[in-house]
């Protein structure tokens, strides 16, 4: 049952993605070299990157991780999206790392790794990032085909070809134009997704309204609802755990650090920080309401991540459903369009760097960049389709995502702010960033050691990451032999 | 007065300031485009020339 109508609400998709596809490869002209490709050659200016940002770090699968800790934890579930924005606000304000990041003129956070770790940490730090993102993306297909499929009413068999569909027309434009492309349609998706995101939230607050959603929360969670504390399910671990998350992100996430990269000057990236920070509240509260408007029209659901998809599906009327389905196309698109470019940029400029003996001309340079990004879309549909998604979305994209946010962070810190850091520590922290969410992943899957990794927890193994992650780069690097004899003259 | 004052401020705070943003983002970002472009093309023409 949806209230989606094919005439009106097909009509209002079909020329949203037309205009947009017609948009982003448009600008492909404007390609000429790898550094157009990969960072629009350095001339992004506030208000566009204001937009890319918040298009590219709101996707179908946010909107669905964010509703469901609505639905499964009342407004406390909006917690780490506050703690984001503090996060982005101060790092902005402060240019805390970000300032010699930009300053230092590179594409990729490996390529500054390498001038103070050398080559080899470059290239491990470039395989981790790859990796964690990669299976951080992973389950983007499939959970934004779901949200498709159920406020659509088409049914499931169709969800792998509607997962196709999405990937190869976002392909097609970010392979031709690149961050070009990227940041026009990001441009558009911005508009047509928060056109839709306002006007259902709206809508939502008329007609369940503010008191009903309050009494909600209370019956359901208690205290716990509105105060993340005293929430069963979340504590002070969950409090730390998503500050340490959210604060390595803001510093290393590399779809994020690329739009302070392609910044037109290091004042530029961080006004966009700064006032883009509080859109990382909108966007864990706003779906959240969603999700707690959910729960009070549907009740307890067997799958609380489809609660959300399946109340809009008769919530929202026709006409403003197209509008809807047209603002999670867009939202959906250009975190892929942005994810698909930047994984591809680090596996470009940072895993094939070695191999390449002499430098490629730009015409190989593009070529391979674009065979890249056709691989990753591939890679996206095969492991979007076999991966079974356990626990919460939040949580695992947490896990995946400290794979190299714990690592990376302390080696860019170290890299920017302590002149004792050496190789051997940068080494000793991506090992273990690496093992532990790994272990805890695989032990979550396997049926013997399913229990461990429940009584363990995603939130004390995410915190043991960050922890002794610092701990390995102190240690790592006071072993190596000469390394107080290196930090001197590194200081003089 | 509502219940729970500091979400619902923040509720709507997130409906104002996002209301407000997406016109303002929307027609300075419209701005930046024209900007980015017309500098790319006078740096592919200087290149070519």
């Amino acid at each position: 049952m949806t209230n989606f109508n094919w005439l009106l609400d097909g009509s209002i998709v079909g020329v949203y993605l037309l205009v947009t596809m017609i948009a982003g490869l448009m600008v492909r002209k404007y390609v000429g070299n790898v550094e157009d490709f990969l960072v629009a050659g350095r001339e992004m200016d506030v208000y566009l990157g204001i937009a890319s940002l918040a298009a590219t770090e709101f996707g179908i699968v946010t909107c669905m991780y964010t509703a469901q800790n609505g639905y499964e934890k009342g407004f406390a579930g909006a917690t780490p999206g506050i703690l984001m924005a503090v996060a982005m606000a101060g790092v902005g304000l402060t240019g805390f790392v970000i300032k010699p990041l930009r300053d230092s003129g590179v594409i990729t956070i490996p390529e500054l790794l390498e001038q103070r770790f050398g080559g080899r940490i470059r290239w491990a730090a470039g395989v981790v990032i790859v990796l964690g993102g990669l299976l951080n993306m992973g389950v983007f297909l499939r959970t934004g085909g779901q949200f498709l499929v159920l406020v659509a009413g088409l049914n499931v068999r169709y969800l792998e070809i509607m997962m196709t569909v999405l990937l190869i027309g976002v392909a097609v434009y970010t392979i031709l134009g690149g961050m070009l492309s990227v940041l026009i349609t990001d441009f558009l998706q911005f508009v047509v997704m928060s056109i839709g995101l306002i006007l259902v939230t709206i809508l939502i607050l008329m007609n369940v309204g503010w008191e009903k959603l309050v009494t909600t929360v209370e019956t359901q969670y208690g205290a716990g609802g509105f105060n993340p504390f005293v929430n069963s399910t979340m504590g002070w671990q969950y409090v730390l755990f998503n500050l340490m998350l959210n604060t390595a992100a803001v510093l290393t996430w590399q779809t994020i650090i690329a739009r302070v990269l392609a910044a037109k000057d290091t004042r530029t990236g961080r006004k966009v920080y700064t006032r883009t920070s509080f859109f990382f509240v909108c966007r864990f509260l706003i779906p959240g309401i969603w999700g707690i408007a959910a729960l009070a029209t549907l009740g307890p659901v067997a799958n609380t991540l489809e609660a959300m998809p399946t109340y809009l599906a008769t919530a929202v009327p026709a006409g403003l459903m197209g509008i809807l389905v047209a603002a999670m196309l867009a939202a959906d698109m250009s975190t892929d369009s942005s994810y698909m470019l930047t994984w591809c940029s680090v596996i470009y400029n940072d895993i094939l760097a070695p191999f390449r003996k002499q430098p490629w001309s730009q015409r190989k340079g593009l070529f391979w960049n674009r065979t890249i990004i056709a691989l990753i879309g591939i890679f996206l549909l095969l492991y979007g389709l076999w991966y079974p998604l356990k626990g919460d979305l939040w949580t695992y994209l947490g896990v995946t995502g400290t794979i190299y946010l714990a690592s990376i962070s302390v080696l860019l810190i170290a890299c920017c702010y302590w002149r004792r850091a050496n190789s051997w520590g940068a080494a000793a922290s991506i090992i273990v960033s690496a093992i532990i969410p790994v272990s805890y992943l695989v032990m979550e899957q396997l049926p013997s050691t399913a229990a461990f990794a429940k009584s363990v927890g995603p939130y004390y193994s995410g915190i043991a990451t960050y922890l002794l992650s610092g701990a390995a780069m102190v240690i790592g690097s006071a072993l190596k032999p000469g390394s107080r004899a290196e930090g001197s003259a590194a200081n003089a | 007065m509502p219940k729970h004052l500091f979400w619902w401020a923040l509720s709507m705070a997130c409906v104002v300031w996002y209301s407000t943003i997406t016109v303002y983002v929307a027609i300075k970002g419209a701005g930046d485009i024209r900007n980015m472009l017309a500098r790319l093309g006078k740096n592919r023409n200087a290149e070519e020339s």
